[in-house]
């Protein structure tokens, strides 16, 4: 749960944009930016780095073959340019020219080889390679250990990376700018054990210091194609994200807040209305899910009847105080086809209780049914008000099962793996892993995938998501095809969406050259990116 | 000196009650000990406010005729919340302090009073016990029988049975202090005299230990009342504690620390009967010690 | 004496050999894995297995103990599970001096302030000037140390705001960094101390031998010091001992809030992330330091008080 909100923050796509307009670039600026909610980098590689904050890092330290600008549109990075095949699965990319490691060493295509390859290894022991990358061809023979050389991609010369896909994917070239796919330098990484604590750099910038437990220090890459004016960033780890909130009051701080933990919420009201304070809605959804495979949630009537009772209005703008954004459907708005109406369960006591008459039941012969929730967070303060919530609305008691994150992932992997001695229903998240329905409707609710810990299970949705994931040239019908699916899954409540997060951070207005979306801070232009004085 | 009989108990009781009587912050701390307890028992029944359906219209509210205390930031009455908290935070200080003394101080006694083989096992495990990670324990053990001591007792047997299980790692403390006062006493002349006049172990511990460490005993219990209770809330964020919607007074301090600047009252409120519990708590400590004291004046 | 040094050093294989085991059995059977926790909420379930055999948690319990017991008896701890490739040894020998040298100057500051006050009270006993500074002493140890920090920061704040000196909100380095963290951890173990040192001076004040050397005609002063708080240092020393291990597991909310890379907030987070080699790597270096201070407070008992016999 703590990674799917970690990552939330990195893949998604934009709601709104606060771009920055450039200025004139000062020389040597130091731009002082916390990490929050981590005490220490997992890793410095990036096949092994797990949470937003790590991701933040290695998107400075490495480029990849794309990336995405501040509109969330995919752009090239070491990649100058790319050709599609006709039937969509082979991707021929062409490497920039003059593009280099931080030692000066080229960028070769055998390097984009090698990391892909060292990704899905698994004795690299990472996961992201193998969730992200399990499209390309011979991905799964490689991650199963089968085998140490990946079929699907191919160096044609120094600068020509062939890669071949296994299905058709309007996403695939998204997937390759998360972190798994970024390039290292394999002639460190093969003849240096330790090269991840001293990395050599693709990325704009390179690494100088890593106090453990304290900070990073990173310079300017001179071998990136754009060159950053700034002398350096001082990323310092902050636990707390209060403490971070008061060094950025005390002037010790420019950037606060852009990965996960934002301003605490009793402070946005304050930071409000000033200059360098910037607010965006994420690419994610909390929501409440159901055993579909227990009594009583086995019954769509029943989930009917719970969507019903609840009041997300009141949720989200008296208790949350406005910093979410009640949720009625499961696409968060801005993901394609989120654009696309649904007809929802709104608020009406009425109808809830009229929904448990349809499917047979009372209160009595439901008895007491137990919310489980990982704590963290506000996770206390909301499940609460459902419980209230669901008692005055329908007259059922729930209890309330706090239970300590670890705990909370393996009850949740057990109701996976057994339903039956699963949970009964749950309060959960889930964060985009790069802009496309297919992330929130096809992983999550068709029958039987991974991530579909509840079990729901509708032939009519498997079939329109399965048609839905392989169509490639007509964006328009692939769009409608998901918003038939998604209307589906939230008329029987596969999932009872509660409502979108927001983010909330603060930017020193000194700061030029960044962009703050739904997938959090993005510098469009490294060679923009300055502190004025 | 040996053939004590009833009317001499009685009087050594008697003995007890005067001096404590004559210590006015005793006599004092005890009465408000008795209100907290009270409040803590009858409280939820006389003001019947409900402590846990909230009110989305109140929400940090100040205090009014509607709600004495004010709300939390659910809206729910904090007067309510703070009664019922007073009542579960009060029944696991004396719980958990209950469980340390009889194990702490007892292994510690007899640990440090008859020495030998004993004194080696119990002084070992006692160093083990200190580096054990006991939170680790605490996971298990409510993971492994939370859900149905859950079902059985409800939240508040949950959480003293992951409260007794810290206690069973925690008590080594208590036992070191006990047996390095033991270890002084025992070699005592008056010990050692009524060793020499043939009297009992039994005797000896009763009669001329307990009464000098009981003191001891006292004091140090009285101060972990405070940890008690904070340990408590941090078991909370782990999601260890009390369970929600029902509250603690360390909860209540915890859940109302992020609004601090908003609403500072419902911090202050919790953290003020911390300190009456800890204040009324640690003087009755200090009076009993005086009360035990085989050489204080009457 | 030479005797029970010998001793304590023969039984800490022991000690390191039990705890080791109580904690991966604890471990072991306690729900949830590191490699869960690393991958959220994601569900891959053959990337999950694959992993788990990566790290060898697809092992038998006995095979995964024996493995990290061989490892622990060439010195090596192992490597992390989080954060993966670094050993234990590094991470963990980078937090201890951390947490030590914090730890030790607020025990430091507390006995300074705490000691007098309580042999001072223990004097004036139930006077009225004693009864409200010992009173003072217990609001300020029963307010916690995450209500204390945002009181101390607001009035930190004020400073700042007005342009006059003030400390930083957070950090680690510089020696302005350790006065609030120093004043956090000290303010809750003075008052402890202070009624400690009252409550075995007032045993110790009691006792036969004092009047004996009262009725000898020794000075007041030769008296207390000499006699009354030798023996009345007896339980704090106690607590001192052992407080080692509460230093780091006790600091744990100080670390975190005030972003200290110490291994007391470590500790903790391991245990929630189940990273198990530093969970037992933390667990033994506390149970060697602490079995040593135990060891030095049992001679320092002796050499107090040279009637006092110390087995083991």
């Amino acid at each position: 749960m703590f990674t799917k909100r970690l990552l939330t923050v990195l893949l998604v796509s934009v709601l709104f944009i606060l771009a920055v307009a450039p200025a004139a670039a000062q020389e040597g600026g130091n731009l002082r930016w916390s990490l929050e909610g981590i005490n220490d980098l997992v890793s410095l590689d990036p096949a092994k780095a797990s949470d937003s904050q790590g991701f933040t890092v290695i998107g400075l330290l490495y480029g990849g073959l794309v990336r995405l600008d501040g509109d969330l549109n995919v752009i090239p990075e070491l990649a100058e340019s790319w050709t599609v095949s006709e039937d969509g699965l082979v991707y021929t990319f062409t490497l920039r020219e003059g593009a280099a490691f931080s030692d000066g060493s080229a960028v070769t295509a055998s390097d984009v080889v090698w990391s892909l390859t060292h990704a899905l290894d698994p004795a690299t022991g990472g996961w992201t390679g193998p969730f992200y990358l399990s499209n390309i061809a011979g991905a799964n023979e490689v991650a199963s250990g089968g085998t140490s050389e990946l079929s699907g991609a191919v160096a044609v010369d120094d600068r020509t990376v062939q890669i071949t896909i296994l299905q058709p994917s309007a996403y695939f070239l998204s997937q390759l700018t998360f972190g798994s796919a970024k390039i290292v330098s394999s002639k460190q990484a093969t003849t240096d054990a330790q090269w991840e604590n001293n990395p050599l750099s693709s990325g704009p910038f390179q690494l100088k210091e890593w106090n453990h437990g304290q900070g990073i220090v990173l310079v300017p890459n001179p071998g990136y194609y754009q060159k950053s004016p700034l002398a350096s960033i001082t990323m310092p780890f902050i636990q707390d994200s209060e403490t971070a909130y008061q060094l950025y009051r005390t002037g010790q701080l420019d950037i606060m807040g852009s990965q996960q933990n934002g301003i605490p919420s009793v402070h946005v009201a304050e930071a409000e209305g000033q200059a360098d304070f910037r607010s965006t809605s994420l690419f994610a959804v909390r929501y409440v899910a159901f055993n579909n495979k227990l009594a009583p949630f086995d019954n769509a009537d029943v989930r009917r009847a719970f969507a019903l009772a609840l009041d997300k209005q009141t949720l989200a703008n008296d208790v949350l105080a406005g910093t979410v954004v009640a949720a009625d459907r499961i696409l968060p708005l801005g993901i394609p086809a989120s654009e696309l109406p649904v007809t929802s369960l709104s608020f009406d006591p009425a109808a809830a209780k009229a929904a448990l008459v349809a499917a047979g039941v009372t209160p009595e012969t439901i008895g007491t049914v137990k919310l489980t929730y990982g704590v963290e967070g506000d996770n206390e303060r909301v499940v609460t008000v459902l419980q209230a919530m669901w008692k005055e609305s329908l007259g059922i008691d729930v209890t309330l099962e706090p239970l300590e994150l670890s705990t909370f992932s393996a009850r949740l992997n057990e109701t996976t793996q057994t339903p039956e001695t699963g949970l009964q229903m749950y309060y959960s998240v889930w964060g985009a892993d790069y802009p496309d329905p297919q992330n929130f409707l096809s992983q999550q609710l068709r029958t039987d995938v991974g991530n579909n810990n509840g079990h729901y299970s509708n032939t009519e949705f498997d079939a329109l998501v399965d048609q839905a994931d392989v169509l490639t040239g007509d964006v328009a019908t692939r769009l409608g095809l998901y918003n038939q699916a998604e209307q589906i899954a939230v008329s029987e409540v596969g999932w009872l969406p509660l409502f979108n997060p927001r983010l909330n951070i603060l930017v020193n207005p000194k700061v030029v050259g960044v962009v703050f979306n739904g997938q959090g801070l993005i510098i469009p232009d490294f060679a923009a990116l300055n502190v004025s004085a | 000196m040996a053939g004590k009989t009833q009317a001499r108990d009685r009087s050594l009781w008697m003995t007890y009650w005067l001096r404590l009587r004559s210590n006015r912050a005793s006599v004092v701390s005890l009465i408000g000990l008795i209100l907290l307890v009270g409040l803590a028992a009858f409280g939820p029944l006389i003001y019947t406010k409900s402590a846990i359906t909230p009110d989305y219209k109140a929400i940090n509210a100040q205090p009014l005729a509607a709600h004495w205390f004010g709300t939390d930031n659910l809206g729910r009455d904090t007067l309510a919340r703070l009664l019922l908290g007073l009542r579960v935070s009060l029944i696991v200080a004396f719980y958990v302090e209950g469980l340390n003394i009889l194990l702490g101080a007892t292994l510690g006694l007899l640990a440090g009073y008859f020495g030998g083989i004993l004194d080696v096992l119990v002084t070992r495990l006692a160093d083990m016990l200190f580096a054990f990670p006991g939170l680790l324990l605490a996971i298990l053990v409510a993971a492994s029988f939370g859900a149905a001591v859950t079902d059985r007792f409800g939240g508040i047997g949950r959480l003293l049975l992951v409260a007794g299980s810290l206690s069973l790692v925690s008590w080594p403390l208590m036992a070191r202090l006990v047996r390095s006062q033991v270890l002084v006493l025992r070699e005592q002349e008056f010990v050692v005299a009524s060793r020499s006049l043939g009297a009992s172990d039994a005797w000896i511990i009763v009669r001329h230990i307990l009464p000098n460490v009981a003191g001891l005993i006292a004091v140090s219990s009285t101060l972990d009342v405070a940890g008690v209770v904070v340990n408590e809330s941090v078991l909370s964020l782990l999601g260890l504690g009390i369970q929600p919607p029902d509250p603690s007074i360390g909860k209540m301090i915890v859940d109302s620390m992020p609004f601090l600047e908003a609403n500072p009252l419902q911090v202050f409120l919790p953290s003020a009967a911390l300190m009456l519990i800890v204040l009324t708590v640690s003087f009755l400590g200090d009076g009993l010690r005086d009360v035990f004291d085989p050489r204080s004046l009457p | 004496m030479g005797n029970v040094i010998l001793r304590r050093f023969v039984s800490l294989p022991f000690v390191i050999f039990s705890i080791t085991f109580i904690t991966f059995w604890v471990g072991f059977l306690a729900p949830g894995d590191p490699i869960l926790s690393m991958m959220g909420g994601r569900n891959d379930q053959a990337t999950y297995e694959r992993l788990r055999h990566l790290y060898g948690l697809d092992q038998t319990w006995n095979d995964q103990y024996f493995r990290y017991l061989g490892g622990l008896l060439r010195g090596d701890l192992g490597l992390s599970f989080r954060y993966q490739g670094r050993p234990v040894v590094e991470i963990v020998s980078g937090g201890i001096p951390v947490s030590v040298s914090l730890g030790a100057v607020a025990l430091v500051l507390s006995l300074s302030i705490g000691v007098p006050v309580g042999i001072w009270a223990a004097l004036w006993q139930n006077t009225t000037a004693e009864r409200l500074s010992m009173a003072a002493m217990l609001m300020l140890y029963s307010i916690p140390s995450f209500v204390l920090i945002p009181i101390f920061r607001w009035v930190n704040y004020q400073f700042y705001a007005r342009g006059w000196p003030s400390l930083p909100v957070a950090g680690w380095g510089q020696p302005e960094h350790w006065i609030m963290p120093v004043l956090v951890l000290a303010a809750a173990s003075v008052g402890y101390i202070a009624r400690l040192t009252r409550v075995s001076m007032l045993e110790v004040l009691k006792q036969d031998y004092l009047r004996t050397a009262y009725a000898k005609g020794l000075g007041q002063n030769r008296i207390l010091w000499v006699h009354a708080f030798r023996n009345a240092v007896l339980p704090i020393i106690t607590v001192v001992g052992p407080s080692v291990a509460f230093l780091v597991t006790g600091a744990f909310v100080v670390e975190n809030i005030f972003a200290i890379p110490g291994i007391g907030f470590l500790s903790v987070q391991a245990i929630q992330q189940r990273d198990y080699p530093v969970i037992q790597s933390t667990t033994v270096i506390l149970a060697a330091a602490v079995v040593l201070m135990n060891l030095i407070t049992d001679l320092l008992y002796s050499l107090l008080d040279p009637r006092i016999r110390v087995e083991g």
